[in-house]
């Protein structure tokens, strides 16, 4: 009888891992063929002197990164891949203030919501087109606004000192929306009885916003603040659309944007790939030092 | 164990099934070519009737057309080659010629350009078929590897109506103006302000005005860079100072604006560059007349100098059919019937000489001078100078900054100081890598 059970609980378990290990392959096999697979090659091909139009590929040890830390463009596109982090303080901002808001039942907030959504499911593509004609030096609305007020506005686009500025804003204005999205849910998940025992304290609006809200929102906002620095350094689109070869004088090329004309106007993969790794590398860096800064600021519930 | 036979039974009667699938396939002498390229909406159309008739002729042939759009072209063609998925037959831009053919990429087409039934060579523009020559050291010479699709002879047009309010008479074909004919004319044809404003010209080709100066970029066996010659800076600079100084250009900024082609269909800019081209939109949305005139010579040279470009089809090397696809490449770059619709539509002056001179010439539609257009391929044309090099990083970092030169922050000759040592390492980098 004991044998018996036993026996069917062990035969049970092996269909049960079986069944398990049939729903997680799926999931399993994207991950290996589209993460590991070619993150795998990307290692091995950085230390290559990969060409496709060339047909070259062999070992060069190390020089793929001596070639890109000494070539200056690389650095011009580093400083300004970290002007693209800018736009972050100014989106969580915004996106705070439109969510609080928004949050307790202001008159027409639903149709707010979803204005402030839509850049950020919108295209980018559409988006750049539109902004192009915002942004225009003699036709465009922003400038003819400004020279309303007396002012003439800068050439947006054309001018080395200012592309850069454009798609910052642009960012800005885009990341908005999801990030008061964010905060609004984050918003409601705070308990109500905190402010109800605060304001029978006698505590002020304000004290309660810095006693309260700003700790039980500090989750949402790391995670927006971690997200929003990977997506900052890896701005890319928003470069190869605004400006057809990196900006005048390269003054608007990131490092995304270094890698992928490494790779397909240069043809030199190798060389792409050891810089890919060095910025996935960076990046991981980045965002292992905010984990360990987080632990002073985050409210990670009692 | 009976289960694990099963299996097998079931894998072999899979390969067999598709053993024999492929076996029929080769029986039947039936097979597939691919064909990859970009273009409007239009010239993709044309392509397909083109494809079809192709179809007919060679019944045992199918082909597989690719289109991408024309920005992401070089990247899925690079993809592509590397994962040895190379179209048969696809679009081949003349700088790509030279490390396409030393890396084995594209076939060398001389002997099918000599023996083949569907064109004769002679028929042909020499200046078009070179540009897909190479020899092992210098474009534009020896082993054919592509066919031209079309070719581009960049040409002044010039809009008679604001000609004829500004009381200014075209030169006459053969004899151009000289730089200073040019300026003096452009300064009558400038006038107004804001939104009426109508200039003189649009940005002027740099190629035409740095050669007719006898300058140019790099040397004559393109080792090495120029821009600091004299003849060069000069050039860079008369260039520049049409909008900076004799105002009949308009001004950088206003040129990101709104683009000259925009103004010149509007009637506010009265002369700019054209190609074969632009004709079919000039005559579906030109509301004035529009002419040719041939190019304004510096007093260095009295020479006329412009480039013409075009694009070609290549014919991969790695093609099982290389026969089917050359046939194809031929057949897309000279059949009569797809010349001739191209020349009605007026996106190109035909490949073939015989109908370029019997029937374009001919045409009574704008412009009236297309002489012009067949001059510059037959005389005076040249190919752009980073054609002819491995690759053109050096021509990216020359235009990196050039607007520096027009927004007037720069001197063309400080201008030419700060990149030519630059330039110059770009280049040998690229002589370095083609002799690798």
């Amino acid at each position: 009888m004991t044998t018996m059970t036993t026996r069917r609980t062990q035969s049970m378990r092996r269909r049960e891992r079986f069944w398990g290990l049939l729903f997680v392959t799926p999931i399993g096999l994207q991950v290996v063929l589209f993460c590991i697979v070619p993150i795998g090659i990307a290692v091995v091909a950085g230390f290559t002197n990969w060409n496709v139009i060339k047909g070259t590929y062999d070992f060069i040890g190390l020089d793929n990164f001596f070639e890109f830390l000494t070539d200056k463009y690389f650095w011009t596109a580093a400083g300004n891949t970290v002007f693209m982090l800018i736009p972050i303080p100014f989106y969580l901002f915004f996106g705070i203030l439109f969510a609080i808001g928004s949050h307790r039942g202001t008159p027409g907030n639903q149709v707010f919501r979803i204005l402030f959504f839509l850049p950020y499911i919108s295209s980018v593509v559409a988006l750049v087109v539109m902004w192009k004609w915002l942004f225009n030096y003699q036709y465009g609305l922003v400038n003819q606004l400004l020279a309303g007020i007396g002012i003439q506005g800068p050439d947006w686009l054309g001018d080395p000192a200012w592309i850069k500025t454009t798609i910052v804003i642009m960012i800005i204005w885009k990341m908005i929306g999801i990030t008061s999205i964010y905060v609004l849910a984050a918003l409601k998940n705070i308990p109500e009885v905190y402010y109800e025992a605060a304001r029978l304290d006698g505590a002020s609006p304000i004290r309660m916003f810095f006693q309260i809200t700003l700790p039980m929102l500090s989750p949402a906002i790391f995670f927006l603040t971690i997200v929003g620095i990977i997506g900052s350094l890896q701005t890319f689109v928003e470069v190869q659309l605004f400006t057809s070869d990196g900006g005048r004088n390269y003054s608007a090329a990131t490092i995304t944007y270094y890698i992928w004309q490494k790779a397909f106007v240069s043809n030199e993969l190798g060389l792409a790939f050891a810089t890919a790794i060095f910025f996935a590398l960076v990046i991981l860096g980045v965002t292992l030092i905010q984990f360990r800064m987080s632990r002073r600021w985050v409210y990670e519930g009692e | 164990m009976k289960k694990r036979s099963a299996a097998v039974a079931v894998f072999a009667a899979a390969a067999l099934v598709l053993s024999g699938c492929s076996a029929a396939q080769t029986e039947s002498g039936e097979h597939t070519i691919t064909f990859m390229g970009w273009g409007s909406d239009t010239e993709i159309a044309v392509f397909n009737d083109m494809i079809a008739q192709y179809e007919d002729k060679y019944p045992d042939v199918k082909v597989d057309y690719i289109t991408v759009p024309a920005a992401d072209f070089q990247t899925k063609l690079q993809t592509m080659i590397a994962s040895n998925k190379t179209p048969d037959v696809f679009y081949l831009a003349p700088e790509n010629v030279m490390p396409f053919a030393s890396s084995g990429i594209i076939a060398d087409l001389s002997d099918y350009v000599d023996n083949n039934d569907l064109f004769d060579p002679a028929n042909v523009w020499q200046k078009a078929i070179d540009m897909y020559r190479y020899d092992g050291t210098t474009p534009g010479k020896g082993a054919v590897y592509g066919l031209p699709k079309d070719i581009g002879p960049f040409a002044l047009a010039y809009n008679k109506d604001l000609f004829d309010a500004a009381g200014v008479t075209a030169p006459d074909p053969e004899s151009p103006w000289t730089w200073d004919e040019f300026v003096a004319a452009a300064k009558k044809l400038t006038n107004g302000t804001g939104d009426d404003k109508v200039y003189g010209s649009a940005p002027y080709s740099l190629e035409s005005a740095v050669w007719s100066n006898g300058g140019d970029w790099l040397n004559a066996d393109h080792t090495k860079v120029t821009v600091t010659d004299p003849k060069f800076t000069e050039a860079l600079q008369w260039v520049a100072d049409l909008s900076l100084k004799e105002g009949v250009v308009p001004t950088s900024e206003e040129e990101s604006s709104l683009p000259s082609f925009q103004r010149f269909m509007d009637g506010k800019v009265a002369m700019m560059g054209v190609g074969p081209w632009n004709q079919g939109g000039f005559w579906a949305d030109a509301k004035f007349n529009w002419d040719l005139m041939p190019w304004p010579v510096s007093p260095a040279t009295g020479e006329r100098a412009v480039w013409y470009g075009g694009i070609g089809f290549g014919v991969a090397n790695s093609s099982k059919d290389k026969e089917d696809a050359s046939n194809l490449a031929a057949f897309l770059a000279f059949n009569e019937d797809a010349q001739r619709t191209n020349m009605e539509q007026g996106q190109a002056v035909p490949n073939l000489i015989d109908m370029a001179k019997n029937e374009y010439l001919t045409s009574d539609k704008a412009p009236a001078n297309k002489e012009e257009f067949i001059r510059i391929i037959e005389d005076y044309g040249r190919r752009a100078t980073q054609t002819y090099t491995y690759n053109s990083e050096w021509f990216g970092l020359f235009n990196s900054n050039l607007a520096s030169v027009w927004t007037g922050e720069q001197t063309a000759e400080e201008y030419a100081a700060s990149v030519q040592d630059e330039m110059q390492q770009m280049l040998d980098d690229g002589i370095a890598e083609q002799t690798k």
